[in-house]
């Protein structure tokens, strides 16, 4: 099972605001257990969902530079309504600042006009060659997935446009 | 991927505090993603693991009658990240509790350096205050996570911290 | 504890800007929590939790924020407020000002009830009765 919580981006403005989609689907295997006779995406992938989504908008905004990016802080993240399969979730990420190795966001994700959850957070960049230039290869392959990655999630062709 | 978060509680003290442990390991599939050549475990999933331990606190405290559902992640911060071969305990503690909602602090320690703090608030979706379309029974703390808390008060009795 | 207003103020300020995630020129006393300041339901539990710890007081269900009032179909007609709903917003809230609220007493300006000032008002008034 890959582990990714962004499965499109529809709208980029270049480090400002990132809009993508998740959908859910019982076909997740962690759905029988969260929870077995109620399936509902995990609050805390929702949250993965904004920060994959502004991971991204990070990413493409420095081309790259940074190889690894995680999570750094949340401040109030509030939960408002349960997301069940066969939902699409819009991902909304707004960016507050951003800089070399640090970055700041606002988001929602919406199940149709309706709000699930909103919050802010900041991520933290690195590269792994910073601690030990052995690492530098590390980089480069997480750099070169994550390129391939992008490929998938934001294709520009018109047959891939939501109507 | 299954969804439980924790191994095993090692201190449970009835309505008060409780810690839990969880063993993170190259088996656990969405480490090859996270990212390639360099696992990291997603700090969203480290804030489940603290959720979880900290639900389970909340809903033993109310004799496991409500579904205890994460409403806000009042905050988190990562001083570190956890990597396969570490292992991480939570420590959560209730800070306020009443028949709507609990708020519980924790910290995170990786092999006992503390590397994050999450601060939680939990409301009760049950029966009284159903929105149409959700469930009536409980669906929260299903066989898995019984079990867990069956361990520990089988070795404490539910009254403290193990010897 | 005794406290005068301007210093429960403050208080209450750090507790909002900590629950809201908003900035100290946000919390002005007419800011409405939900409509100023964007706070959500549980934001409301929040809230009374951090109050409870700040001032060291026990807030009861509903003593602060009452929330059964309007599931009660004598209370409301047509998306308003009836007088006998009026008068039982205004007992369980002493601590509100109805003045503004009066003038159109609609369902959907209940939110607007809950201010800054409000919550002021209340923490005040429970830290005097102490």
């Amino acid at each position: 099972m890959k582990f990714g919580l962004i499965d499109r981006v529809i709208e980029l403005e270049p480090a400002r605001r990132i809009v993508a989609v998740k959908a859910v689907s019982l076909s997740e295997e962690y759905l029988s257990e969260h929870f077995p006779t109620f399936p509902v995406l995990p609050g805390v992938f929702m949250l993965e969902a904004m920060v994959e989504a502004a991971g991204w908008l990070v990413r493409v905004a420095g081309d790259f530079d940074r190889s690894v990016i995680l999570l750094a802080s949340t401040r109030g993240v509030t939960y408002k309504r349960f997301v069940e399969p066969g939902h699409l979730l819009r991902v909304e990420v707004d960016c507050r600042r951003l800089a070399p190795e640090a970055s700041e966001f606002a988001g929602a994700c919406y199940c149709g006009d309706t709000e699930a959850v909103k919050g802010r957070f900041t991520l933290r960049h690195m590269n792994l060659a910073d601690r030990s230039s052995a690492l530098a290869a590390t980089d480069r392959r997480i750099v070169d997935e994550a390129r391939k990655r992008w490929a998938l999630l934001y294709r520009i062709a018109d047959d891939n446009q939501p109507s | 991927m299954r969804w439980i978060w924790i191994d095993k509680f090692t201190e449970f003290a009835s309505r008060s505090h409780g810690t839990a442990v969880k063993n993170v390991t190259l088996a656990e599939e969405y480490l090859a993603d996270h990212f390639p050549g360099y696992p990291v475990m997603p700090p969203c999933l480290v804030i489940e693991g603290m959720a979880q331990t900290a639900g389970i606190l909340v809903g033993e405290a109310r004799d496991f009658k409500e579904n205890v559902i994460l409403a806000k992640i009042r905050k988190a911060e990562f001083d570190d990240y956890a990597h396969p071969g570490d292992q991480l305990r939570y420590h959560a503690k209730i800070e306020s509790i009443d028949e709507s909602a609990a708020a519980t602090a924790g910290e995170v320690f990786r092999n006992d350096e503390i590397i994050g703090r999450i601060d939680l608030i939990f409301s009760y979706v049950n029966r009284s205050n159903s929105v149409a379309g959700l469930p009536t029974h409980n669906f929260v703390f299903t066989d898995q996570f019984m079990r867990l808390f069956e361990d520990i008060r089988g070795e404490t009795d539910g009254q403290g911290a193990t010897p | 504890m005794t406290l005068d207003r301007e210093q429960v103020f403050e208080r209450v300020e750090e507790v909002l800007i900590d629950s809201l995630g908003v900035d100290t020129e946000d919390v002005t006393k007419d800011a409405t929590l939900s409509g100023d300041l964007g706070a959500e339901s549980i934001d409301f539990l929040d809230i009374v939790f951090r109050l409870e710890k700040a001032f060291s007081i026990k807030i009861s269900k509903g003593e602060l924020f009452p929330d059964d009032i309007l599931n009660n179909p004598d209370n409301v007609e047509n998306g308003r407020i009836t007088p006998a709903g009026l008068e039982q917003f205004k007992r369980s809230m002493p601590h509100a000002d109805f003045a503004e609220f009066e003038k159109d007493p609609s369902v959907a300006k209940v939110p607007d009830l809950f201010t800054v000032d409000t919550i002021v008002n209340y923490v005040q008034a429970k830290l005097a009765a102490a």
